[in-house]
C-alpha cells in the first residue's frame, strides 16, 4: 500500500519496539496478532519476528525468568507476565528523536491548508499533548521544519471532490506549451511532495495525469460521480517524475552558472566538463518543452541535440528581439543577470 | 547480525530497568548472554560501550554511579525513564497517525513510528486504524540529500560541521565551516542556516549542494543562535519572491498564465496584445526571457537591457 511508512529494519528500531510491546502485551492478555500489528504499524511476520526473540528476553540479572511469550499464530500469550515487574513494564518516555520526528511531521501536517478543520484541531491537541508528555526531549524538534504549499481553495474542492466521488472540471496551466487548457478529471488522491499535487484520471487524455494544485487556474465540482479506472498507486518517493526509457534523448551543456539544471531536472547523467559545467542528459516525452529552457539558460547553456530543439529556441530569441529593435545594447550591464541563486523551478 | 543485536540491546535494557541499585559492568557482564560470549574484555568493552549509546539513542535514560569503593554502576531509573501521563481522544490518535507516517527517511520515519508505538503502549486508542489513509491526502516530506542525516544531528546536538559548498554558479566546491542552527524544508528542497564561520555571519545553505561528507568538527559554537530562524525568508528572495519594485510588460493574449496570475494590473490593448504590471524582483529576466516572442519589456530600461542581452546570447546559438 502506497501509504506504509518506511521502515528501516535494524537492532534499534527493533529493541524500541520490543519495548513497547512488552508493556503494551501485558495489559492483553491473548492479544490477537492482527490486531497487535496494526497498532504497531508492522506487519504479521514483523510481529511474529519479535516473538521469536523476545522468549530469549528477561531481567536476567537477579536469576530472574525469561519472558515466556508464545503464539499460536492467532493469539499472543504471555505465560509470566510477573518476570517482569510492574517496575519495567511501563510506557517509557519519548527520545529527542522520537518527539522531533512526531512533533516535525505533526506541525507540518497543519500548515496544509486543505486538512479538515475538525482534523487539524485534534491534530493542534495532540501536538500540545505530545509536548507536554516529551518535555525536554521536544527541545530539539524545533531545530527542524518543513513547509508544504498547497493552493488553500483549490485544495478543499479536490478533497472534497475525492470524498464525494465527484468529477471536477479545471483550467489547467501546462508550462511546456505555456497554455491553459479545460479538462474534466476524476481525482484519486492529493500528494504533497515539496509541491501539492492532485493525482487523477484525466477524461481529455484518457490517462492518468498528475496536476501540480498551484498550477489550477479553475475548479469546479462536478455532479457527474467520479469513475477513475482500477489503477495501481505508483510509489511517488523517487519523484513525480518519471521518465520512461523510450522518451527521447536531449543533450544539454550547460556552464558554471546553469549547473542547477542537474537540480531541477530528473536525468540520465551529468558529466563534468573541464570549465566547470556539465554535459546533461535527460529524457522527456516532449523535447519542445525545452524550448523555455534554452531560453532561460542564456550564456549559461545550450541545448546539443535534438538540433531541431536548438534551431527553434534561437529562432524564438530571433523573433523575440525584433520586437526591441532600435533599443540600445545592454552594453556595460550585460553579464549574468540572473545572479547567484538563479531560481527554477519549473523543471517540477 | 540484527536480531542478536536486538536480543542482546533488549536484554541489557530490562536488566538496567529491573533493577533497583546500580550494576556494575562486571555484574552486567556475567548475566547476559551475549557478554558471556564475547571474549576478551576489549571486545566486551567495545560492545557495552556500544550497546549503552544505541539505548541511548532510543531514549532510555542510563544513569552512570560510583559506589564508595570507587567501582562504577549503571541503572535506567523508573521515575526518570517513564512516561509522563498523557491521554489522547481517538480523533487525536488519527491525526497523530497521519502524522507519523509522512517521513520519507528512514531514521525519522522510524522514530515517528518508534514514538507512536511507546504512545500506542500507554493507551492511545486504536479505533481508527491510523495506516489507512485517513483523508484523500497524503502528505511527504521528502528528503533526497545525502546531508541530511548528520546534518540533522549536528543541530540537535549543536556541533559544529564543516562541509564543501558548491554555490550555485561557482565550479568548484570550496570548504565551508558551519555552526548549524536548523534544517526547513521547502518546496520539496532542504536548506540548512547557520553561523559560517569562514564569512563571519549568518548563511543559507542548499542540501543538495554540499558535496561530499559532512565532517564533525570539535569544540562548542562560537556565536550566539537566535531564537528564530527564518530560512524560508532568505530562500524566498534567492527566488526573487521579494520584490520591491513593478515592472511594465507586453504580453501576447492568451499566453503567458503565470505572468498574469502575478499583474497588479492588466489592460487589454486590442490588437492581440495585453499590458500587465507585474513585481520585478530578483530573476525577473530569466524568467520572462522563457516566454520568447509572446513577452516584450516596457520599463524599466534594466530590465529590458537585461532581456535583450540574454536573448542575443540565445540568438547566437
Amino acid at each position: 500500500m502506497a501509504g506504509k511508512p518506511v521502515r528501516a529494519v535494524n537492532a534499534i528500531d527493533q529493541t524500541r519496539r520490543m519495548l513497547s510491546l512488552v508493556t503494551y502485551l501485558r495489559e492483553r492478555p491473548g492479544a490477537r496478532i492482527e490486531d497487535v500489528a496494526r497498532a504497531f504499524g508492522i506487519t504479521e511476520d514483523e510481529l511474529v519476528s519479535d516473538l521469536d526473540v523476545l522468549p530469549m528476553c528477561g531481567t536476567s540479572f537477579r536469576g530472574g525468568d525469561l519472558l515466556d511469550i508464545d503464539t499460536d499464530g492467532e493469539r499472543i500469550w504471555w505465560h509470566n507476565p510477573a518476570a517482569l515487574g510492574a517496575d519495567a513494564a511501563e510506557p517509557l518516555r519519548l527520545a529527542a528523536d522520537e518527539a522531533t520526528a512526531l512533533l516535525v511531521a505533526a506541525r507540518a501536517v497543519a500548515t496544509l491548508p486543505g486538512l479538515r478543520e475538525s482534523d487539524r484541531q485534534a491534530l493542534l491537541r495532540a501536538t500540545a499533548k505530545v509536548e507536554t508528555s516529551a518535555g525536554e526531549a521536544a527541545g530539539a524538534s524545533s531545530r527542524l521544519s518543513v513547509t508544504f504549499e498547497s493552493e488553500g481553495g483549490v485544495f478543499a474542492d479536490v478533497d472534497r471532490a475525492i470524498s464525494e466521488r465527484r468529477r471536477l472540471w479545471i483550467r489547467y496551466y501546462s508550462p511546456a506549451r505555456d497554455e491553459v487548457t479545460e479538462r474534466e478529471i476524476d481525482p484519486i488522491r492529493l500528494v504533497s511532495v515539496g509541491h501539492t499535487y492532485v493525482e487523477a484520471w484525466c477524461r481529455r487524455s484518457e490517462a492518468r495525469r498528475t496536476f501540480r494544485l498551484d498550477r489550477v487556474a479553475e475548479i469546479r465540482i462536478l455532479d457527474e460521480p467520479s469513475a477513475p479506472p482500477e489503477v495501481e498507486l505508483r510509489d511517488l518517493s523517487e519523484g513525480l517524475v518519471q521518465p520512461a526509457a523510450e522518451d527521447p534523448e536531449v543533450v544539454v551543456e550547460v556552464g558554471p552558472g546553469g549547473r542547477w539544471v542537474a537540480e531541477y531536472y530528473p536525468h540520465d547523467s551529468a558529466e563534468e566538463l573541464p570549465d566547470g559545467g556539465l554535459r546533461i542528459t535527460l529524457r522527456t516525452p516532449e523535447p519542445a518543452s525545452l524550448r523555455r529552457l534554452a531560453l532561460r539558460l542564456g550564456r549559461d547553456g545550450r541545448i546539443v541535440s535534438p538540433p531541431e530543439l536548438a534551431a527553434s529556441a534561437r529562432h524564438a530569441a530571433r523573433e523575440a528581439l525584433a520586437a526591441y529593435d532600435g533599443i540600445e545594447p545592454a552594453g556595460a550591464t550585460a553579464g549574468p543577470a540572473g545572479g547567484p541563486h538563479d531560481r527554477q523551478e519549473r523543471g517540477l | 547480525m540484527a536480531i542478536a543485536k536486538a536480543e542482546r540491546l533488549m536484554n541489557l535494557a530490562l536488566c538496567l530497568l529491573g533493577t533497583r541499585r546500580p550494576l556494575s559492568k562486571r555484574e552486567l557482564r556475567e548475566s547476559l548472554e551475549a557478554y558471556l560470549e564475547a571474549g576478551s574484555d576489549d571486545s566486551f568493552n567495545r560492545m557495552f560501550e556500544r550497546d549503552k549509546d544505541d539505548l541511548r539513542e532510543l531514549g532510555l535514560v542510563i544513569e552512570t554511579v560510583e559506589s564508595l569503593d570507587g567501582e562504577i554502576g549503571y541503572l535506567a531509573r523508573r521515575d526518570s525513564n517513564r512516561l509522563p501521563p498523557i491521554t489522547l481522544d481517538a480523533e487525536e490518535a488519527a491525526a497523530l497517525g497521519l502524522a507519523a507516517k509522512v517521513w520519507q527517511q528512514a531514521r525519522l520515519a522510524g522514530a515517528a513510528s518508534g514514538a507512536l508505538q511507546k504512545l500506542r503502549a500507554a493507551g492511545l486508542p486504536e479505533d481508527v486504524d491510523p495506516y489507512e489513509p485517513h483523508s484523500a491526502l497524503e502528505p511527504r516530506i521528502p528528503v533526497h540529500e545525502a546531508a541530511f542525516e548528520p546534518l540533522m544531528l549536528a543541530c540537535r546536538d549543536r556541533r559544529p560541521v564543516g562541509f564543501d559548498y558548491r554555490k550555485a554558479n561557482a565550479a568548484q566546491p570550496e570548504p565551508r565551516h558551519v555552526e548549524p542552527w536548523a534544517l526547513e524544508c521547502w518546496r520539496g528542497h532542504w536548506y540548512l542556516a547557520g553561523f559560517d564561520r569562514d564569512r563571519g555571519a549568518e548563511r543559507v545553505f542548499r542540501l543538495s549542494r554540499i558535496t561530499g561528507r559532512v565532517r564533525s568538527r570539535g569544540g562548542r559554537f562560537t556565536a550566539p543562535v537566535p531564537d528564530v530562524v527564518t530560512v524560508r525568508e532568505t530562500v524566498a528572495s534567492w527566488a526573487g519572491e521579494t520584490a520591491d519594485r513593478s515592472a511594465r510588460i507586453r504580453l501576447r493574449s492568451g499566453a503567458g498564465y503565470p505572468l498574469r496570475a502575478k499583474a497588479t494590473a492588466v489592460r487589454e490593448l486590442g490588437d492581440g496584445w495585453d499590458e500587465l504590471e507585474i513585481p520585478y524582483g530578483h530573476g525577473l529576466d530569466a524568467w520572462l526571457v522563457e516566454f520568447g516572442p509572446d513577452v516584450v519589456v516596457l520599463e524599466p530600461a534594466e530590465l529590458r537591457a537585461d532581456v535583450v542581452d540574454r536573448l542575443r546570447a540565445v540568438a547566437k546559438g
